[in-house]
């Protein structure tokens, strides 16, 4: 490896952390615009014009608030568990293409920090471990209802991890490769060739567990307020807390891009409008996210588990195995 | 008296014969309406609203006597009718300003317009222009009054003041219509409504002993005390039940408090309430509440050098206005650390009660001031009764007035309260130290000549004489003539003439020669002429006699002889002896503490002077809360063991806090109560079981009594002749309070602040050529005096009076132990 | 099958804008519960809340009232802090301190000072109300025979202590207001209904 490589993953590494960072802020800011707007509100108004400040605020206070460690915790790994959680966010991202080639004075840059060949395998395996961090957090918060929610998140993860992995694996057998860029490049063709319209059931099947796996509502049960206070976070503060959401706003983007990436044709052809394109099919989902969360229910957890377990592992299965007869007649 | 069965309302009651059926009603609790009625005083009949239906027939509840198996009835239609007229007659032109009224909330006018339902009003009246009036203490809006008279008759049944009377209210008659048209008691009671109007005696201000009792009974608002008019309302008071602090008497009071103002919460005293058909209070206890240590805070150092002085000293002096909790603990450091006591009034009163049961064997006296109020035939001896203990004042007076009662008053002072209270009433004013021989009168005129001991009379026999006086005799004859008077029909309310055969008794004078006993006695406490037949006059048909003494005989050189003649009057003639105890608590004290007659080299004194001073008063080494600030018994005249409360709050030291500093453990002052000694009459009752009120009929549930002990007689009734010539030469001057003082802590209330000097009577200061505010040099063999002459109207004769209740003066300095003492007087 | 309500007598009518909701009863079958999950899945229920959201996000039709610079208007019978009112015509106090606000202040918040003055009038020296204990329920204004403690409009009590009162200073009309005609009758608790006989002071009647 020479220098120039180090440099540069280690730039795309800090451009990643940097901009998700700080997009996972101002995530907050359009989801309380967003649910605002639609629930006949302003939203945030005042810090800054139309509020946009607000992120800076809230960041101001979640870094200076204090970092209470209460006293009947498992210290350590109370204190780790927000890293898990952020930190395989962005590990997972190592593996997304979010943007195509492009040259800068004659250097062509890969937004990708690192194409290898079992991309998405990656990213959702590194995905999964972040079930560690509201799971271990729970656990060693020393609170009924953050050990509620580690329960809950275990089995919501597992469960999901199996729909997402089940139903990716058609579209993969179609495809032939793990690399996100060799998929990507599969749907190069334009619109007809866009995975969702041969595997519609496999994302459909996927967008639901991306879901789950986010924790939001409709599925967000382990920090579900009016039951369980805020889970896994209940007993953490300032910073700490703050990286929980940090993670979980960039597993929002990241889930999203992949989304899009695999089924939606992702940035195409690697031109520039293509590049836009996979901005705003990122933008779509990011947004659908905040959408049902102002229009939808929660379900309760043995309904989430039903779902899982009884319809939607079922179906995935069968797509499979349709896709496989398909392919091989 | 009989009891008996009558029946009210279907309701079996018994009660005495010759009850007004009210009382038999109000002690069963059957409410009957009654506005004028005072309980121990006579029936007035200016409201007529308790009408009832006595077997068939309708009478005044508050006149009309149970008889055995009368049949009654509170309501009958025409009852209603004649309420509901007679409390729309109240209403009329009465101000409907009881938003700023004092009576509000517990107007009596208010409830019975509330109870009998007026909703409209039928008759009416032009109204007159009375302005409110000021009396001093007392303030008076005619424009209120409802002419119940209930004042006029507190005054002179219970109090003897006899300052208010009826004057004629000008203005319109009564619309002649309404005579027709009213229920008849309705229309009597507006006529004679009609006509008067409530005013002093003395013209415009009021000539009686401020004691307020009047604006206590008043039903409205048209009394009340200047010094609480609009400051609060009545519902707004916390009621603190107390016993008084400042005499023997130990009245139930309630101390009245609420918060200090808007931005203190601290509790204040606004005023002093009594149950007003039970007990009866003077000047003092009404007005002066507000004696309480005032901003007290806990100061160690202070505290600490108390606990100094305690350890260097070997005597604790005090005064009787402590309570028994207090006196008990200073007991128990005696016998802990063998301190003398020091309270020479206690002290010589213990003697008094000692000396007395060597004869009666009995260690309290008999009698009480409820057996004073019962009896016909009253006796006071060496007292300043008005001034000493207000009650027995009353008491005399109520039984003067309601029993048809004659009484005697052996002081060296004449009082012209006294004089006032009857027409049977004799003052026999002697000469300083003739106590006894007003008590060889006692046995004299009323002993059991036959079991009294040979030697008494033999010596009593001494006295007298024979002498053949002629004398004027009246003798009586009748006249029958026919003469016409206008008279009031009771009936219509109406005046009309009346011709009527008047039998009159014309008297003629006739001289006789008659053979008479001469009483030497009698002539040595100057008594009037022609007492003898005084005497008879007033002994007719009398059965229940009450002799009270008071402090002269204490504290006089022949204390302990004139304690035996008490012991022996008690044992061997009808009457029931009360003794009056000097100061609040001064027969707690005695009973309760081993008294010393000579104080040591460091002494501590408690409310009074020593080398180290607890004060209740402020001003002293370390701070001590006043009687209004804490929980303890008192033992009144009564002998009557009667809870107080705190009605202030109190936060720095006390003596329990001191006691416990110095090893006694006992968290409270009120954990005494019940180890109070048995073997002096105390009960071992704990002080939060012990009741503090009147019930309906007016039994007294207070505390409890002490039980009097049987004391060893040993048989010797022997007492000393005395003797005439020891008088006090010269001048003399007497140790006592003026009307509304008692002690330092009646001065430190704000209505009741003055300054003392040396008091005379017009007499007194006309012989003297002294008037209002001459500064005098008052010398005795004890010490002098500059003071300011003060004129008291309330006394007559020569004999001036130093005050106690000034600190600043001193007085008892000026003293020996006699309460008089020989004096010179110099104008400056 | 229809859900039976504990509750029947709900003042529900032909005429009234209530109706009951019709609540299907629990499926019991296996058969039962797939036909519901297939009705709910395919019944587009879930797109018709995206819709309405989505709806009123586009039509922006906001309703916040951005509080401290904007402020709805208040009804006049609203019961904010007290105030105390004068004659009209005399200019005096109509306060006689007769303590019936004292008395009836269920959270014994009022607190007032009289004294007799030197015209024999009782006067009111002090007067306040503790607004951390008063639960504005308006009884002290009907209750006052005097029309004059009355529920004003300032409703803005925030403070820096649980403590916090108003004196008489603070609530009692300034003559100048007076003047200028700047009190105003309550027309809330224990007012009257102005008419011909009542000119300016409603006491005048």
């Amino acid at each position: 490896m020479d220098m120039a490589f180090i440099i540069e993953t280690i730039v795309k590494i800090v451009v990643i952390l940097l901009v998700f960072s700080a997009l996972a802020g101002l995530g907050t800011y359009f989801e309380r615009k967003v649910l605002a707007f639609m629930q006949r509100r302003l939203g945030p108004m005042h810090v800054g014009p139309f509020g946009l400040l607000q992120v800076a605020a809230d960041g101001v206070k979640l870094f200076t608030k204090e970092d209470i460690i209460p006293q009947n915790v498992v210290k350590p790994i109370f204190k780790i568990a927000p890293v898990i959680t952020a930190a395989t966010a962005f590990m997972a991202a190592a593996a997304i293409p979010f943007w195509p080639e492009f040259s800068v004075f004659g250097y062509k840059v890969h937004p990708i920090v690192a194409d290898v060949n079992i991309g998405i395998l990656y990213v959702l395996g590194v995905m999964a471990i972040g079930l560690y961090g509201p799971l271990l957090g729970g656990m060693a918060s020393a609170n009924k209802f953050s050990l509620i929610s580690a329960a809950r998140s275990a089995a919501v993860f597992i469960s999901y991890e199996v729909i997402s992995g089940l139903s990716l694996l058609a579209p993969l057998m179609m495809v032939g490769s793990l690399s996100l860029i060799d998929i990507n490049n599969y749907q190069a063709g334009g619109i007809g060739n866009w995975i969702v319209w041969s595997q519609p059931v496999a994302f459909i099947l996927f967008w639901i567990a991306a879901f789950a796996e986010t924790g939001r509502t409709p599925f967000h049960l382990i920090a579900n307020d009016h039951e369980i206070i805020d889970g896994f976070g209940t007993e953490y503060s300032g910073m700490r807390w703050g990286l929980f959401f940090i993670g979980e706003y960039a597993n929002m983007f990241f889930i999203s891009f992949v989304i899009a990436i695999i089924f939606l044709g992702g940035f195409g052809d690697g031109s520039i409008a293509g590049a836009f394109q996979l901005l705003l099919k990122v933008s779509f989902f990011f947004f659908f996210f905040l959408w049902t969360r102002a229009a939808w229910p929660d379900v309760r957890p043995d309904q989430l588990m039903w779902l899982c377990w009884k319809v939607l592992m079922p179906l995935a299965v069968v797509n499979v195995v349709i896709t496989g007869l398909v392919m091989m007649f | 008296m009989n009891e008996i069965t009558i029946t009210i309302d279907g309701k079996e009651v018994r009660t005495q014969e010759g009850e007004f059926i009210l009382n038999a009603a109000r002690s069963n609790g059957i409410f009957v309406p009654a506005i004028c009625y005072l309980t121990r005083c006579s029936p007035t009949l200016a409201c007529r609203i308790c009408l009832v239906e006595a077997d068939g027939k309708q009478v005044y509840a508050c006149n009309a006597k149970a008889k055995q198996g009368m049949n009654i009835t509170t309501t009958t239609p025409t009852i209603e009718t004649e309420k509901r007229a007679i409390m729309e007659v109240y209403d009329v032109n009465h101000p409907l300003e009881c938003g700023v009224c004092d009576q509000s909330g517990e107007c009596e006018l208010q409830n019975y317009t509330l109870e009998v339902g007026v909703d409209k009003q039928t008759y009416s009246i032009a109204d007159t222009h009375k302005p409110a009036q000021d009396w001093g203490l007392i303030h008076y809006d005619p424009a209120l009054c409802i002419m119940c008279e209930r004042c006029i008759t507190v005054c002179k049944d219970m109090i003897g003041d006899a300052a208010l009377s009826t004057v004629a209210r000008g203005g319109e008659n009564i619309e002649a219509a309404f005579k027709e048209s009213m229920p008849k008691d309705a229309y009597a009671m507006w006529n004679k409504l009609n006509k008067s109007l409530i005013a002093p005696n003395a013209g415009d201000t009021l000539d009686c002993t401020n004691c307020g009792e009047c604006t206590a009974v008043c039903p409205v608002g048209a009394l009340v005390s200047s010094d609480y008019q609009y400051t609060s309302n009545a519902w707004e008071h916390q009621q603190i039940p107390a016993t008084c602090a400042h005499c023997s008497a130990g009245c139930q009071i309630s101390y009245d408090i609420k918060h200090t103002d808007i931005a203190n919460s601290e509790a204040k005293i606004y005023r002093v309430k009594n149950e007003w058909n039970y007990v009866s209070l003077c000047g003092a206890g009404r007005y002066g509440y507000d004696f309480e240590n005032k901003n007290v805070t806990k100061d160690p150092e202070a505290f600490d050098a108390a606990l100094r002085a305690f350890k260097n000293a070997d005597t604790i002096a005090f005064t009787s206005t402590i309570t028994n909790e207090e006196a008990m603990i200073l007991q128990r450091l005696k016998e802990k650390f063998g301190y003398k006591l020091i309270n020479d009034e206690a002290r010589v009163f213990k003697n008094f009660l000692s000396n007395y049961s060597t004869i009666t064997g009995e260690s309290l006296y008999h009698g009480s001031l409820k057996e004073v109020h019962e009896a016909d035939f009253v006796v006071s001896i060496g007292t300043a009764l008005k001034t000493d203990n207000p009650n027995a004042r009353f008491a005399m007076n109520n039984a003067l007035s309601m029993n048809k009662g004659a009484g005697l008053y052996f002081h060296p002072i004449n009082d012209p309260v006294i004089a006032d209270m009857s027409k049977n009433v004799t003052q026999m004013n002697h000469a300083p130290l003739m106590e006894e021989a007003a008590l060889y009168l006692i046995l004299d005129l009323f002993g059991d000549k036959s079991a009294l001991p040979a030697t008494m009379t033999d010596y009593l026999a001494t006295f007298h004489s024979t002498k053949t006086v002629t004398v004027e005799e009246t003798v009586d004859e009748k006249v029958t003539e026919t003469v016409v008077k206008k008279g009031l029909n009771e009936e219509t309310g109406v005046e009309e003439e009346v011709s009527e055969q008047v039998t009159k008794i014309v008297k003629k004078k006739v001289s006789k020669e008659i053979e008479v006993d001469e009483n030497a006695l009698l002539e040595l406490l100057n008594a009037p002429k022609g007492f003898k037949e005084t005497l008879t006059k007033y002994l007719a048909k009398k059965s229940t006699f009450a002799l009270m003494v008071g402090p002269d005989l204490y504290t006089h050189p022949n204390a302990a002889n004139c304690a035996r003649l008490v012991g022996l009057i008690e044992k061997y003639t009808a009457f029931s002896v009360t003794m009056i105890p000097n100061l609040a608590n001064t027969l707690g004290v005695a009973l309760i503490c081993d008294l010393d007659e000579t104080a040591g080299a460091f002494t501590i004194g408690y409310n009074t002077a020593g080398n180290f001073t607890l004060s209740a008063l402020g001003g002293g080494d370390l701070d001590m809360p006043a009687l209004n600030q804490q929980e303890g018994t008192l033992v009144s005249i009564d002998k009557r063991v009667n809870p107080t409360n705190a009605a202030l709050p109190y936060s720095g030291y006390e003596l329990n806090d001191i006691a416990s500093a110095l090893g006694m453990s006992t968290s409270l002052a009120v954990d005494y109560t019940s180890q109070l000694p048995l073997s002096a009459g105390f009960k071992a009752v704990e002080f939060d079981t012990l009741p503090n009120y009147y019930t309906n009929a007016g039994e007294e549930v207070r505390g409890y009594l002490l039980e009097s002990q049987h004391c060893s007689v040993s048989g010797d009734e022997s007492v000393q002749p005395f003797s005439q010539e020891n008088t006090l030469s010269g001048e003399v001057v007497y140790l006592a309070n003026p009307v509304l003082q008692f002690s330092p802590f009646t001065a430190a209330s704000h209505q009741l602040q003055e300054e003392g000097g040396l008091y005379g009577s017009t007499t007194f200061m006309s012989t003297h050529g002294l008037s209002e505010g001459d500064r005098v040099r008052v010398k005795t063999t004890h010490g002098e005096r500059v003071l300011p002459i003060l004129h008291d109207l309330k006394i007559a004769g020569d004999i001036p009076y130093l005050p106690t209740f000034d600190s600043k003066i001193n007085s008892s300095a000026l003293f020996g132990d006699y309460r008089f003492v020989s004096v010179s007087i110099q104008k400056v | 099958m229809h859900h039976n309500e504990p509750l029947n007598d709900r003042n529900v009518s032909e005429q009234s804008p209530y109706f009951y909701v019709d609540i299907e009863a629990y499926p019991t079958t296996n058969w039962d519960k797939f036909k519901q999950v297939v009705k709910r899945t395919f019944n587009g229920e879930l797109f018709v809340g995206l819709w309405v959201v989505m709806r009123e996000m586009i039509k922006f039709d906001i309703h916040t009232v951005q509080y401290p610079k904007e402020k709805l208007p208040i009804g006049p019978r609203y019961r904010a802090v007290h105030k105390l009112l004068r004659l009209w015509e005399s200019g005096y106090e109509r306060c006689i301190g007769c303590g019936l606000c004292e008395k009836i202040c269920i959270s014994d918040c009022i607190r007032m000072e009289t004294k007799i003055d030197e015209n024999s009038r009782k006067e009111v020296t002090e007067y306040s109300i503790n607004l951390g204990r008063c639960i504005f329920c308006g009884y002290c204004a009907e209750v006052c025979p005097e029309l004059a403690i009355v529920h004003g409009q300032r409703y803005e009590n925030g403070s820096e202590q649980r403590a916090h009162f108003v004196i008489k200073d603070d609530m009692l009309t300034p003559l100048d207001w007076l003047t200028s005609g700047q009190q105003e009758e309550f027309p809330g608790f224990g007012a009257i209904t102005p008419n011909e006989s009542v000119t300016k002071t409603p006491l005048a009647y």
